[in-house]
């Protein structure tokens, strides 16, 4: 197809070709160069010890992760607007595919049923995260056009679905609904981390959207309550929560990787052991090519090391919620606000966790983890972002 | 109104839109700072935390888990000889360690786990099974006598990290196994450690003085003495390694290299030492002795010991086994008497302490064991105080000399018998020695004589002179556990010195004795023994050398040199005849004592020393109990009489003969010593009878004719053929020829003139050998070279053994009063 002349564009057409962001692209970049030679640093002994092949993982990672970044370019260059109308097949989709993970299709590992095999192993979870920002998004923009539903006060039904309304409780029906789908659905994989990240997500865009911050903080106290009864009563939550308070007390057995990540952490100190020089990747630290790449960062480039890649990660997210900020349209910075947080939660939740700051949750650290898909669909939801930010209207200078 | 209506629905629209985005700005803002800023703030706390504040204690934690600390075993320290033959010697040898825990832990359990989870416990302890089989098959098929029911126990022990399946592996065996565990790839579980093991290559030689090694060092004789200076330093290398044990060799590899131990060169020559040790069991064969004996040859001029050898020995290399045949009867023996005592005991004990009979057999054998074992570690020259008996007398003679309370010209009577306070004093001779000379009574060893001697020193003198020859103190050589005798020490009194005079009723350890007399004959210098000439490190530098050390001048040169001479006359004419070797100046003291109170346990023993004008060894040989062959019998039981001029005094001669020949010291025959010396027999045949005499004559050869004629024309033996001057040649005359062979007749038991014809007149010439050549009518043939009734070669040359009966015995002491 021919490119059309910039005189045929109609204004949208025109603003989608605006310059891309170029600080995010630019954190991006960065986080992502980082995150492939650290993963490689950490994963070179397991590598080779398990596979007898050093570059077993990043050969994967760097093939996948430069098909991300080809994906972010082509994702960047889609006027964002065409997402509103894909948000509701999104969604749909997600769910089937979700659904389709308990058919023959699926696959497991490590007890966990939470992969799709066609062609390549993937986990629908990773689109229904953003499936579900973006509908969240979408319809959310258009909240303020609604009009407020009336139904009839001579019965109670009637008076009480008022009064629902009136308190915006019938406005979050339909959301409530789909979060509650989808997170049954994790939860029987089970996937306890991703069921996280997708209410992260969701509640993200929510809050954004100007929902009455009660809901927020009944919901909050709710789920904290939950949460308190099931630690309270269940065995394994209990043990896994005395092991964050006290991981010496099981050294070789539960607390042991959590050990060993503060060891790898600890004995990087000020500068670190250089790079590639971490002891700790010698099979200490179990599958440092996951959730643990951070605590070989910090044992091979220090303190200054690990806190250079929380400074980048927090520039990319502050510089994601500015151009939130700065958006065309509500849509635009709803549905940036739902993935940066969404990124946002999981770098927290991946450092919280090697750092023992919270329990351990098994998330994987965005750009650093090992996991070729996940780092595409990653790559093309920081596609998202950069097709968001082309149409901020230029600065005028006046 | 309508219009006013739209317009201000329109307005409204625009404020609500407005509001609301107003809305998504504030509430976007609040979600930036709190994941932007706020969710960092605790990260990099936390990070600080770990990385900066507790760094220390966490990088030594993990330092501590991730080195692996080997330690280098550092190589121990050659023993040698004084001519640089090796005694002992280190080489490594190896430990197989097997972690049974790391085996199971080397399957992984995901393998045998399906996708949802479930393990399948068969295969998966099947798994396990195979390379439980595989080690153990591997292991037997590389040493095919481990006990394969052991092993494959010791794998299930699940629990264990640490089973030393096999140890002192040699390089052999080790490399097999190396080779299994790399091509099994089995390291993570079974690996191999290195260690080290101490050969003896000589075996049992000089082991008591050598010791030997065990798991802690050496635990006996000079491994034990020296530890210090043999075991050298281990070395470490550190390394990190992975969390399954592998080696990593990276920057944080440190080695220390193992500092070698020292190497020790001996004053002991292991030709003497073989020499004394072949003379110790060639003599505890030939006299049936019962408890071993004792050797030791020094370097009277240094105090330099040449060997130190004690019987019953051991195998270094093996040094629990006890394979000395006597003490193996002892074992048995000592094993039924212990078993009676234990079951006395056992009898008393109560109901639940009581023993089976199979337990009580069990304990009774090692005990007969250990004790066997204790004997034969033991160095007697240093560790048993023995009664010196007539040796002693060597030492009296000095000190008596050196004081000038006896000189050459005085004579002394013998009546059997001295008595003394009350006592009765016994001479070896009971019918008396008579009237001697000094040099006679000490040739005949005369009590008496001596308890005269005693007197004129005086108590006082002669506690002086015993101490002053170092009999009442360790001689301080560099073994361990050293012993001195038991004396009267101050309480001595007249009768104590009568005896004490021809050494009797006080110990001394051999080592003392012979220390002392080589001071006697060395020119008065009392030295210190030592074993340990150098100590050099690996590269062969000395680190330490020894000297003499001359602990005190005792008597005079010239003392000394009259005291050599009169002792010289023990061996050429007196009770030490049968050391005699000819053309060897040897000079000694013979000496027999009673051990203990047990009948018939004589310690015989002879203290010889060569050249007597100038004394270059000097070595003490004593048998311990030659067996009686009936109660209170002077004869043991292969019929010597019991005594050391007898049994004693012929090896040691045997002995200083070989090792003056070792040495290079050239014989020096008198006239009537060349008269025994071998000739080559000049070629006469065809000559007349009178031109072969005149030439047989030129070589001091006599000659008796076969046949009739003028002209010799045949001889036996035929020309330049070796035999003792002094011997009848042949000459047959006319047509009489020798015959090619004859039977050899008996001379065993014959006087050294009947043997030599009975041989000659049979065909045959003799040498004899043993003794001097003053045979006297006492002086029997013991053995021949060829026995009676064989077949030999007309003009054979036969090596006759001659041994004169010197009789002799301790001194009874009776009570008269």
């Amino acid at each position: 197809m021919a490119r059309k002349p910039k005189r045929d564009l109609t204004v949208e057409e025109q603003l989608a070709r605006g310059p891309l962001d170029l600080p995010f692209t630019m954190l991006v970049l960065m986080l992502l160069g980082i995150g492939l030679i650290m993963m490689f640093s950490a994963s070179y002994a397991s590598a080779y010890y398990e596979n007898g092949d050093p570059m077993v993982y990043i050969k994967r990672q760097a093939i996948l992760g430069a098909l991300g970044v080809a994906a972010m370019y082509v994702v960047s260059k889609i006027n964002y607007q065409t997402f509103r109308w894909m948000a509701m097949p999104a969604l749909v989709g997600s769910v089937i595919l979700l659904l389709l993970v308990f058919t023959p299709l699926g696959v497991s590992h490590n007890g966990a049923r939470r992969w799709l095999r066609v062609g390549v192993e993937f986990q629908p979870s990773e689109l229904a995260k953003i499936a579900v920002i973006l509908f969240f998004a979408a319809r959310l923009c258009k909240r303020d056009t609604e009009k407020r539903k009336r139904y009839t006060n001579r019965t109670l039904t009637g008076r009480t679905l008022n009064r629902l309304e009136y308190i915006g409780f019938l406005e979050l029906v339909p959301y409530a609904a789909i979060l509650g789908v989808i997170g049954i659905l994790m939860l029987k994989q089970p996937h306890m981390s991703g069921t996280i990240l997708v209410m992260a997500g969701g509640a993200a865009v929510l809050f954004a959207a100007g929902i009455h911050l009660g809901w927020f903080i009944g919901g909050g106290l709710f789920a904290g309550l939950g949460l308190w009864i099931i630690i309270a009563s269940t065995d394994y939550m209990t043990a896994r929560i005395n092991l964050w308070l006290d991981p010496w007390a099981d050294a070789q057995g539960s607390g042991y990787q959590t050990i060993q990540s503060l060891l790898a952490m600890g004995s990087g100190g000020l500068l670190g052991r250089g790079l590639g020089n971490s002891m700790q990747k010698l099979l200490y630290i179990p599958e440092p090519e996951n959730d643990f790449v951070f605590p070989i960062v910090v044992e091979e480039l220090g303190f200054v090391g690990g806190a250079v890649v929380l400074i980048l990660f927090a520039l990319l997210i502050l510089r994601g919620y500015w151009l939130a900020l700065h958006a065309r349209d509500k849509f635009g910075a709803l549905t940036i606000v739902g993935i940066i947080t969404l990124l946002a939660t999981q770098v927290f939740l991946n450092i919280g966790v090697v750092t023992n700051l919270i329990p351990n949750t098994g998330i994987s650290l965005p750009f650093f983890s090992y996991g070729g898909t996940a780092l595409m669909i990653q790559l093309a939801e920081m596609g998202m972002v950069l097709s968001i930010s082309r149409q901020i209207p230029a600065p005028r200078n006046e | 109104m309508v219009e006013n209506r739209s317009q201000r629905h329109k307005q409204d629209a625009v404020d609500r839109n407005r509001q609301s985005k107003r809305t998504v700005f504030r509430r976007s803002l609040a979600l930036m700072l709190i994941c932007g800023v706020g969710f960092f703030i605790p990260l990099l706390a936390r990070l600080w935390d770990i990385a900066i504040v507790h760094h220390d204690e966490y990088q030594q934690q993990a330092t501590q888990q991730q080195l692996m600390d080997v330690t280098v075993p550092a190589h121990r320290g050659n023993i040698l000889d004084c001519n640089g033959q090796v005694m002992a010697m280190s080489a490594t040898v190896y430990n197989l360690i097997l972690a049974p825990k790391d085996l199971v832990a080397s399957v992984s359990e995901k393998k045998f786990t399906d996708d949802d989870g479930n393990l399948d416990e068969a295969a998966y302890q099947a798994e396990i099974q195979r390379k439980r089989d595989e080690v153990v098959d591997g292991l037997c098929a590389i040493v095919p006598d481990l006990d394969r029911e052991k092993l494959a126990s010791r794998m299930e022990r699940v629990n264990s990290q640490y089973e030393v399946l096999m140890t002192q592996i040699e390089e052999e065996d080790a490399q097999e196994i190396r080779e299994f565990i790399q091509e099994h790839k089995t390291s993570y579980y079974l690996y191999l450690t290195p260690s080290t093991k101490r050969y003896y290559p000589f075996s049992s030689l000089a082991s008591q003085v050598l010791g030997f090694v065990n798991d802690e060092g050496g635990v006996y004789g000079l491994e034990a003495a020296y530890e210090e200076l043999l075991k050298g330093l281990p070395g470490r290398v550190v390394t990190g390694k992975t969390a399954q044990n592998i080696e990593m060799y990276n920057s944080y590899s440190n080695y220390i290299d193992a500092i070698n131990g020292y190497n020790i060169t001996l004053t002991l020559d292991s030709t003497i030492q073989s020499y004394a040790e072949q003379i110790l069991e060639k003599g505890i064969k030939d006299y049936d002795v019962l408890e071993g004996g004792f050797c030791v040859v020094m370097d009277p001029n240094t105090g330099a010991i040449l060997a130190m050898a004690s019987s019953p020995e051991f195998d270094p290399n093996n040094y629990s086994a006890v394979v000395d045949s006597i003490l193996q009867g002892e074992i048995e023996s000592d094993t039924s008497t212990y078993y009676e005592q234990l079951k006395a005991q056992n009898a008393q004990a109560s109901a639940e302490d009581k023993q089976t009979d199979g337990e009580l057999m069990e304990q009774a054998k090692a005990l007969a064991t250990s004790a066997a074992r204790e004997t034969q570690w033991s160095i007697r020259a240093i560790r048993e105080p023995y009664e010196p008996g007539s040796t002693f007398k060597g030492i009296v003679l000095a000190a008596a000399l050196e004081e000038g309370v006896v000189t050459e010209s005085d004579t002394f009577d013998c009546p059997g018998y001295t008595s003394l306070g009350g006592w009765i004093i016994r001479c070896s001779n009971r019918s008396g020695h008579g009237h001697q000379t000094l040099a006679e009574a000490v040739q005949n060893s005369c009590n008496p004589a001596f308890i005269e001697i005693g007197q004129r020193l005086g108590l006082e003198k002669f506690q002086e002179y015993f101490k002053a020859f170092g009999m009442t103190e360790a001689t301080g050589i560099d073994l361990p556990g050293e012993e001195s005798g038991l004396n009267w020490g101050s309480d001595m009194g007249i009768v104590d010195l009568a005896v004490a005079s021809f050494g009797q009723r006080f110990t001394v350890t051999p080592l003392q004795m012979i220390t002392a007399f080589s001071s006697v004959i060395n020119g008065g210098n009392l030295y210190q023994p030592y074993v340990v000439q150098s100590v050099s490190d690996s590269n062969g530098t000395v680190i330490q050398s020894s000297e003499p050390t001359l602990v005190r001048q005792v008597v005079s040169q010239e003392t000394s040199r009259r005291a050599r001479t009169i002792l010289e006359s023990v061996v050429t004419e007196g009770g030490g005849i049968n050391a005699y070797q000819a053309g060897y100046r040897i000079g000694g003291k013979t000496g027999s004592s009673e051990v203990g109170l047990e009948d018939d346990h004589t310690l015989v023993s002879f203290m010889g020393f060569a050249p007597a004008d100038d004394p270059k060894v000097i070595v003490l040989l004593a048998y311990d109990r030659p067996k009686a062959n009936a109660p209170h019998s002077n004869y043991c039981t292969t019929g010597v009489y019991i005594g050391g001029g007898s049994m004693a005094a012929p090896k040691a001669g045997e002995l200083i003969a070989q090792i003056l020949d070792y040495m290079g010291v050239e014989k020096q025959y008198d006239e009537s010593e060349s008269a025994a010396v071998d000739v080559t027999t000049p070629s006469v045949t065809g000559m007349t009878v009178a031109d072969a005499e005149k030439r047989l004559k030129n070589q001091n050869l006599t000659y008796r004719t076969v046949g009739e004629g003028e002209t010799v024309t045949s001889q036996v033996p035929s020309a330049w053929a070796a035999v003792p001057s002094g011997s009848t040649v042949v000459l047959y005359l006319g047509d009489a020829q020798p015959e090619a062979t004859g039977t050899v007749p008996n001379v065993v038991g014959m006087s050294y003139e009947s043997a030599k014809n009975a041989l000659e007149r049979a065909g045959f010439f003799m040498r004899a050998s043993g003794t001097n050549t003053y045979y006297t009518n006492a002086s029997k043939a013991q053995s021949q070279s060829i026995a009676a009734g064989e077949t030999a070669d007309i003009g054979t040359v036969i090596n006759v053994q001659f041994v004169t009966t010197v009789e002799e015995g301790s001194a009874d002491i009776e009570w008269i009063n």
